[in-house]
């Protein structure tokens, strides 16, 4: 992880990164809303097609998209086994004892599958094509209303930016107190579970002893620049829609209006 | 007007201790626009004053006013922290955000300054501190000194009258400490902003209008700087180191040269030209290899050659790249040739980012070369391509190309002192801590041959073993915390020691103590001892030999003696050379040619033989 800015934003010049992050988050939504609306391949179709559009636009290589989707590759073999082998349809092409293979089920396996697959690939592209932080302002952004009832929007968002900001460089220091134990011979890629563990301690005291030296320190500096809470705070950065947004908005309400329609229109899955 | 005024002020951290006085009665008074440093033993109660100045913290008693208002009132914190800026030790503690603008944008936002204002004010700022090309920047790729600049601009955002520094330079290299200074002399000069810096390099005082000397709470010294850094005795009472130059001034006076206290290279060099008798070019000794050889002799008890042997190690063709495949990929190591003989003091030189550090990483295989990895499995060359040349690294007889090799036995004799090692310490007691690398490296290991070796390296360290090893190494100070650290690592008598900055971080006194700790070390202790730092001058003091680091590659491997003549390539490198060897350059363009090594005691001896007075060598 070292030097490599946290999260897995891939840098690139495309008009999917520089979409307002907002548009983006919302976008997101619609798309989730529509992959679970969809109940044919038709509507799903429309899923894949948008996505891979978006995937195309977003000049984000097809391998970082297939890398960020390698971690939920256990699940999504062990769900499609599950209902391939146990799914019951009637019209059966294989069967040993109760685990059979049938037409509905092989059927329904794929479409989860795809399904599954469209979810976090779409998320990817995602955290792919926006900075941390920008993430963090939409999300502060769309929030904003909540403040009516109360709901500390602002405090909540520096949060997030300060964990932002002290991420890769608690990051780093792990680095740096595993190597230094690592150098006194501490271990920690072999032995059972209770020995890894253990051999955690020493990284995670000096880690923490740190932790809140940095936070304290933090503090001072926070006071000393007049930190005082959200009473006569202004903004600097505000977001703006542009005209790409509009055209983004406009795609998510066609691919959730098309979903839908394909859901009256066609027959269901099964 | 007065900036800022002290009087009769006390302040204690554990109230109700009767002598816990953190500031015992201090009354000062600084002048707008004056520029004041603030020179003081680790807790003599400078940061205590950045913070009360502040309103950090609030004093138990006495007055404190800035710019007229009383900071003892809280309906004028606001104002007051508006007003005076801080800047603290540590660049990574003080931004809140990931980019640049937003960070600097902070302050004006929490004194509610209209949006498009804003902008401007983080314009002007990041022009004050010469940053505005990384505007746009994530702090954490900056460099040590750009942080700190980046910290200053966002203090500026708030247009403060005052600006404090509290030991701001501390963690900085060389390089990043001239870039925050000569921003912070701008500041003062142009803008007439207040500073008060607080540091523990003289050579920074020595730029102030006036310099106050605290100890244990209470200010002892103040007036001129160049004056108040002459006082030998007093500087001593307060635990301060004289400046190089003086010391050296005052090591030839003391040999008969009747020179006055200099304080930079260029007056030092004025005033030994004045002194030094004119001489034809002094005639060049046929011997002159001899003139160099005072630093090694006595030294000769490993072979010649660095041949990867105990002690010594060899390197040849080393390459490495952080992130191979990623678009981050980055070549830290480029071909890298060194030979480190037994028995050295070993001097590793170079910027952030030269690769030095990946270089002495791969030493005790915390980073492995390939075909070192158990992964690793031999590739059939392909026909065409051509093989790059073959990697060579050894150390202290172990092959780090192998995969064979027992690497645990690797590390427990190729010991590694990281930056700030006083940061990895863990256990509830500091014997406990000591021996954690003793129990990891030997099985089996009797209680009592553990506390035999801990009792050793803690007395090595020069801490008393009855008296600390009960204690929780959290209680110690910092100057011991290191020590426990190193003791930590050459508990398991490595061959070889390598020790990453040694003395970052530590005052100009505290250096020299770690110097000393080291050359006990190298002598009873290592066969060899490699230091990685910044400091020329530490360089040209303590090591035999040197390497010199530059994108990935040993550009030059030598003596002190013989690197620090070669002025021309290391300052090509935008690397510095030490104070000696700035006065002999000078005194050499004026025609006097001294040559001596290039520590502080060989340039004092060689200056009073030119000067006919070389049979006193008490010096």
């Amino acid at each position: 992880m070292r030097d490599v800015t946290f999260g897995q934003y891939y840098p690139a010049e495309s008009p999917v990164h520089r979409c307002d992050p907002r548009t983006k988050i919302l976008f997101f939504i619609v798309y989730i809303a529509a992959i679970f609306t969809a109940k044919n391949f038709y509507g799903l179709g429309a899923c894949a097609f948008v996505f891979l559009l978006v995937a195309a636009l977003s000049r984000v290589p097809f391998g970082s998209l297939l890398r960020s989707v390698r971690a939920i590759v256990f699940l999504l073999v062990f769900t499609a086994v599950l209902n391939l082998f146990f799914y019951s349809g009637e019209t059966v092409w294989w069967q040993w004892k109760f685990i059979k293979i049938t037409r509905e089920g092989t059927i329904y396996t794929v479409f989860l599958a795809v399904r599954l697959f469209l979810l976090v690939a779409g998320s990817a592209i995602l955290t792919l094509t926006t900075t941390p932080v920008s993430l963090t302002d939409g999300i502060e952004s769309l929030l904003y209303p909540l403040k009516l009832i109360r709901f500390p929007v602002h405090e909540l968002a520096l949060i997030m930016s300060i964990a932002l900001r002290f991420i890769p460089i608690l990051t780093d220091e792990t680095g740096r107190i595993m190597n230094a134990q690592k150098a006194r011979g501490a271990d920690f890629e072999t032995g059972g579970l209770v020995r890894r563990v253990k051999a955690v301690i020493p990284v995670l005291i000096p880690l923490l002893v740190s932790a809140f030296r940095r936070a304290d320190e933090l503090g001072d500096a926070m006071d000393a620049r007049c930190y005082s809470g959200s009473k006569v705070r202004t903004k600097y950065k505000k977001l703006r829609f542009a005209g790409r947004d509009f055209i983004a908005f406009l795609l998510g309400a066609a691919l959730l209006a098309g979903v839908i329609l394909f859901r009256v229109y066609f027959a269901n899955l099964l | 007007m007065e900036a800022i005024s002290f009087e009769n002020v006390h302040f204690s951290y554990d109230e109700g201790e009767k002598d816990a006085f953190a500031l015992n009665g201090v009354s000062l008074s600084v002048q707008e626009g004056e520029f004041v440093a603030v020179l003081g033993h680790n807790g003599s109660g400078k940061s205590t004053l950045a913070r009360l100045t502040d309103g950090l913290l609030t004093p138990s008693s006495g007055r404190i006013t800035v710019l007229g208002m009383d900071a003892g009132d809280p309906k004028k914190l606001f104002d007051i922290r508006r007003n005076v800026g801080i800047v603290f030790q540590n660049p990574d503690n003080q931004t809140v955000a990931s980019i640049v603008e937003d960070d600097i944008a902070f302050g004006p936002e929490n004194i509610g300054v209209p949006r498009a204002e804003i902008g401007e004010r983080i314009d002007a700022a990041l022009a004050a501190v010469g940053m505005t090309a990384y505007r746009n920047a994530s702090p954490a790729r900056l460099s040590g000194g750009q942080k700190q600049r980046i910290a200053i601009a966002g203090v500026l955002a708030l247009r403060p009258k005052i600006m404090i520094l509290d030991e701001a330079t501390a963690m900085l290299d060389p390089r990043g400490r001239k870039e925050v200074i000569d921003v912070v002399l701008r500041l003062n000069k142009q803008d007439r902003i207040t500073v008060v810096l607080i540091t523990h390099f003289p050579e920074e005082a020595l730029l102030a209008d006036r310099a106050v000397v605290m100890n244990r709470g209470e200010i002892v010294m103040q007036g001129i700087p160049s004056d108040i850094l002459c006082r030998e005795e007093e500087l001593e009472t307060f635990n301060l180191a004289l400046p190089r130059p003086v010391a050296i001034c005052r090591a030839l006076r003391k040999g008969g040269l009747p020179v006055r206290d200099a304080l930079s290279p260029e007056q030092l060099a004025e005033e030994l030209f004045s002194v030094l008798p004119e001489k034809e070019a002094p005639s060049e000794s046929p011997d002159g290899e001899e003139k160099f050889s005072s630093r090694e002799s006595g030294r000769d008890d490993g072979p010649k050659e660095g041949d990867g042997g105990t002690g010594s190690v060899l390197c040849r063709n080393l390459t490495h790249t952080y992130n191979p495949g990623s678009p981050f990929a980055t070549q830290a190591l480029n071909g890298v040739n060194a030979e480190i003989r037994a028995g050295e003091f070993f001097g590793i030189i170079g910027h952030t980012g030269s690769g030095k550090s990946t270089f002495v990483q791969h030493l005790n295989a915390l980073i492995k070369v390939p075909t070192a990895e158990k992964k690793y499995k031999p590739k059939k060359p392909k026909k065409g391509t051509v093989l790059p040349p073959p990697v060579v690294l050894k150390a202290d007889g172990f092959d780090l190309t192998d995969k064979k090799t027992d690497f645990r036995k690797l590390r427990s004799k190729v010991g590694m002192v990281f930056q700030y090692p006083e940061y990895q310490l863990f256990a509830e007691t500091v014997a406990a801590d000591v021996a954690f690398g003793l129990k990891n490296f030997s099985d089996g290991i009797s209680e009592e041959e553990i506390n035999r070796s801990v009792k050793e390296a803690l007395e090595t360290v020069g801490l008393d073993y009855e008296a600390v090893k009960d204690r929780s190494p959290f209680e110690l100070s910092g100057g011991q915390k290191r020590r426990v650290a190193i003791a930590g690592v050459i508990v398991t008598k490595p061959e070889i020691l390598v020790l990453d900055e040694p003395a970052a971080g530590l005052d100009p006194l505290g250096k020299q103590e770690i110097m000393q700790l080291l050359h006990k070390i190298h002598k009873e202790w290592c066969k060899t001892v490699i230091i990685v730092s910044h400091d020329m001058d530490e360089i040209s003091e303590n090591c035999t030999r040197a390497a010199v680091f530059s994108d990935g590659k040993v550009v030059r491997e030598a003596s002190p003696a013989e690197l620090f003549l070669d002025y021309a390539t290391l300052s090509g490198l935008g690397l510095d050379i030490p104070f000696t060897a700035k006065v002999t350059e000078l005194l050499e363009q004026k025609g006097v040619k001294l040559r001596c090594d290039f520590t502080s005691a060989d340039f004092v001896r060689k200056t009073l033989e030119y000067a006919g007075l070389g049979g006193r060598e008490d010096a």
